[in-house]
């Protein structure tokens, strides 16, 4: 059995690729992407911890995240489209009108 | 049996009905309303007269009531706040008083308003209806509060019906003014209430456990209450002076009586009803009410009877230059509520009830014959254009001068006994009390200027030549006017049977019926313990003098008041005598310059008091407060730079602040 240590390398791992992408790129789908990263790197400890433990909650909740995460994308995209509509484009910097 | 007792809360609440129609038909619906609201009203208060009588006969039979309707505030562990009604002799016949001087006045308005063309009357009727269940249920109040709300309510109608004619100048300030000086006193009469219901836990007038009773144990030594540090009839006089406030205001004593004469702009029915007969009663009704309280205070007696004493003669002496009908009559009512104010303190319970009675008759008598004279001058009050209205007005003339009689206190017309009763309840009680002596003398002169002030009014108004094309020609009066004059003039006239002690002494018949009927009542709220509490408390003592000799000195001095002003006002032409007092007249024509020096206290004590607390406020307070919201403000306008709308560099410092934390965990907890 694979200990749980690679389990959370890797997802630390998936993380942090997830942080990068949200901090370098300025495309809003790119976002969208790294969000998910993040999420599921969430979801690969919930895993790894069920696995070990022998307890399935950890499971149900990773289940949770994926619907949670499916939502998310569905309301991001709609976000996306509007922004695509008002500054003709989808650089998350352009939209920085409404601060104060 | 449905006894008058299960229906008796109706007498107030006649009128009440009577005011929503008048005032929502009025509103909605001008055109349905029979004769712009009166006849409501006086279908009204003919019920209210008819069950107050019904409640009269039943009381007479020794049946009294002293029950609570409503409780408003159900106390948990302390008192409870409620509505009551106490119906016993005192309170029967002031309803008695005031549902027929109420339904009169109705009547006269008819004339005085309807007839005259008046508009805005559905407001008019509204008011007075508004005005007869206010004072009937303070009539029938059987607790301090609940007097209180409708004392309060009394004086806004008050305010209501002076400011009736709003489009002139003058009646929306003498209303504003009577509002504002009644409630100087009530102010006083609030904090007094409140002392009551702290002290004694209760506030309810007759019965076991009411505060008087409650007052007179503790001073026997039989109950204790907190008094806040003082003796207890230190507190208890205190707690007395302290609804006296109120009291002084409302029957327009001085120093606060200046609201009274300016009142008389409103309407002259109103002036009757409010500002003679009742309204101004409430305010030593009250006293009456709760006599068994002062009783108990010699020093809130002799206060009262000192204030009675000096209002009585000073209103008496403004009254002898004043050139308006109704301001002689003002001044004179002023005078007379102190004639009650001082038998009231003198331990003339009785005397003073009875004068309070008389005296609502032949004053509101006097003001509705004012006003049929007022209508026949076409609202000319000026006395100086008047004269020989008595051929051309002889109803008018004959029930006047019944009530100028009663009012000067000529035998055997109605105010000669009450207030010779007064004064010699003054004079035996004074005899062993400077100051109550003090407040006989004052009381005894004013009986002089009082027969000279009426006559002048009289001699001024009727005799003599006409003085104008008006006084030549009067307004004819119906009888809608008439007739309220009549059924006055008549109980002005035999009003004195009701209690006529000085025959009762002389002859030795009992004849003093009021003192039967005052003697009895609920609990010890009776004239009979009143006297007992008098001498064994208070400490009055009775001189031994025959009722005859000061009887025979007021009437001597009340008939040479009357020849006085018949030697210089009864001729043809009569010329202005009291111009030839100088300085004096000056003085009195401006009212000892009450108001003036009022007027000073409030532009030049209070209104730089005021001043400064605005300051104070506006500085300090508001300052503070304002300071908060700049400094917030600034903070905000600077602190919102962080927000840069990018929403990369809110990720950044998520990060960076995670990343902060887990370094600041990690050096905290030991991890490097």
């Amino acid at each position: 059995m694979i200990p749980p240590t690679y389990y959370l390398l890797l997802a630390a791992v998936v993380f942090s690729i997830g942080v990068f992408g949200i901090l370098t790129r300025r495309n809003a789908l790119i976002f969208l992407m790294a969000v998910e990263l993040m999420l599921n790197a969430a979801n690969i400890n919930l895993i790894a911890f069920s696995q070990f433990y022998g307890n399935l909650t950890g499971q149900t909740f990773a289940l949770f995240t994926m619907a949670l995460a499916a939502a998310e994308v569905a309301v991001g995209i709609g976000i996306i489209l509007v922004l695509f509509r008002n500054f003709t484009g989808v650089d998350v910097t352009e939209a920085a009108t409404m601060r104060w | 049996m449905a006894g008058v007792f299960d229906v008796a809360p109706a007498i107030p609440l006649l009128p009440l009905a009577s005011f929503f129609v008048v005032l929502f038909v009025g509103h909605l619906a001008p055109d349905w309303l029979p004769r712009k609201g009166a006849i409501p009203g006086i279908v009204a208060l003919a019920g209210s007269l008819l069950l107050s009588l019904w409640t009269v006969a039943t009381v007479a039979t020794g049946q009294y009531a002293n029950q609570r309707l409503y409780t408003w505030v159900a106390g948990q562990g302390t008192f409870s706040l409620h509505f009551g009604m106490l119906l016993d002799p005192l309170s029967s016949l002031m309803l008695v008083i005031v549902s027929l001087v109420a339904l009169l006045v109705f009547v006269h308005s008819l004339g005085y308003m309807n007839d005259q063309g008046e508009t805005g009357l559905p407001r008019y009727y509204a008011g007075l209806s508004l005005f007869a269940f206010s004072m009937l249920s303070f009539t029938l109040a059987d607790n301090l509060l609940m007097a209180f709300a409708f004392f309060e309510l009394v004086g806004l109608c008050s305010w209501w019906l002076i400011g009736h004619w709003f489009r002139e100048d003058g009646p929306p300030s003498a209303a504003k003014k009577a509002f504002l000086v009644t409630r100087f006193g009530d102010y006083f009469f609030l904090v007094g209430t409140v002392a009551v219901l702290v002290t004694f836990g209760t506030a309810t007038f007759a019965g076991d456990g009411s505060f008087p009773a409650i007052a007179e144990a503790v001073l026997a030594g039989n109950a204790t209450v907190p008094t806040f540090g003082f003796a207890p009839q230190t507190w208890f006089t205190i707690i007395g002076l302290l609804v006296l406030g109120g009291v002084i205001g409302k029957s327009a004593q001085f120093p606060l009586h200046t609201w009274l004469p300016d009142a008389m702009q409103g309407p002259t029915p109103v002036s009757a009803l409010i500002h003679a007969a009742t309204m101004v009663a409430a305010g030593v009704y009250l006293v009456a009410r709760m006599y068994g309280f002062y009783a108990l205070s010699p020093t809130a007696l002799g206060v009262i009877a000192l204030v009675g004493g000096v209002t009585a003669l000073l209103a008496a002496t403004m009254a002898l230059v004043k050139r308006e009908i109704k301001q002689v009559l003002a001044y004179s009512t002023i005078s007379q509520y102190g004639y009650i104010m001082l038998g009231l303190g003198a331990g003339g319970y009785v005397a003073a009830v009875f004068h309070l009675t008389t005296h609502a008759f032949f004053k509101a008598l006097l003001f509705l014959g004012a006003g049929s004279v007022i209508i026949a001058m076409h609202h000319n009050e000026n006395m100086w254009d008047m004269g020989g209205l008595k051929e051309r007005m002889p109803v008018t003339y004959w029930t006047f001068l019944a009530g100028s009689l009663a009012l000067a206190g000529i035998f055997p017309f109605a105010g000669f006994w009450s207030k010779d009763e007064v004064l010699y309840d003054a004079l035996v009680h004074g005899m062993h009390s400077p100051l109550l002596l003090l407040g006989y003398l004052f009381g005894l002169v004013a009986v002089f200027f009082t027969g000279f002030y009426t006559f002048r009014m009289v001699l001024l108004t009727f005799h003599g030549e006409p003085r104008s094309e008006t006084a030549r020609d009067p307004h004819p009066v119906r009888w809608n006017i008439k007739l309220p004059l009549v059924v006055l003039g008549t109980l002005a006239t035999v009003g004195g049977l009701l209690n006529l002690t000085l025959v009762s002494d002389v002859l030795g018949v009992d004849v003093s019926y009021l003192h039967g009927w005052l003697a009895n009542g609920v609990g010890e709220a009776t004239g009979h313990h009143y006297a007992t509490v008098l001498t064994s408390v208070a400490g009055y003592q009775t001189g031994s003098l025959t009722p005859l000799i000061p009887a025979a000195v007021s009437l001597a001095l009340a008939l040479g008041g009357a020849l006085l002003a018949w030697f210089l006002y009864g001729v043809p032409e009569p010329t202005e005598h009291t111009a030839r007092l100088g300085a004096i007249q000056r003085l009195l024509v401006q009212n000892y310059f009450q108001d003036e020096y009022q007027v000073w206290l409030a532009e030049r004590v209070v209104q730089p008091l005021a001043r400064l607390a605005d300051t104070f406020d506006q500085g300090v307070i508001d300052g503070v407060v304002n300071g908060v919201s700049a400094v917030s403000l600034f903070a905000g306008s600077r602190v919102r730079r962080l927000q840069s709308g990018v929403v990369v560099s809110y990720a950044a410092l998520l990060t960076v602040g995670l990343v902060v934390l887990l370094v600041a965990f990690g050096l905290y907890g030991g991890w490097f």
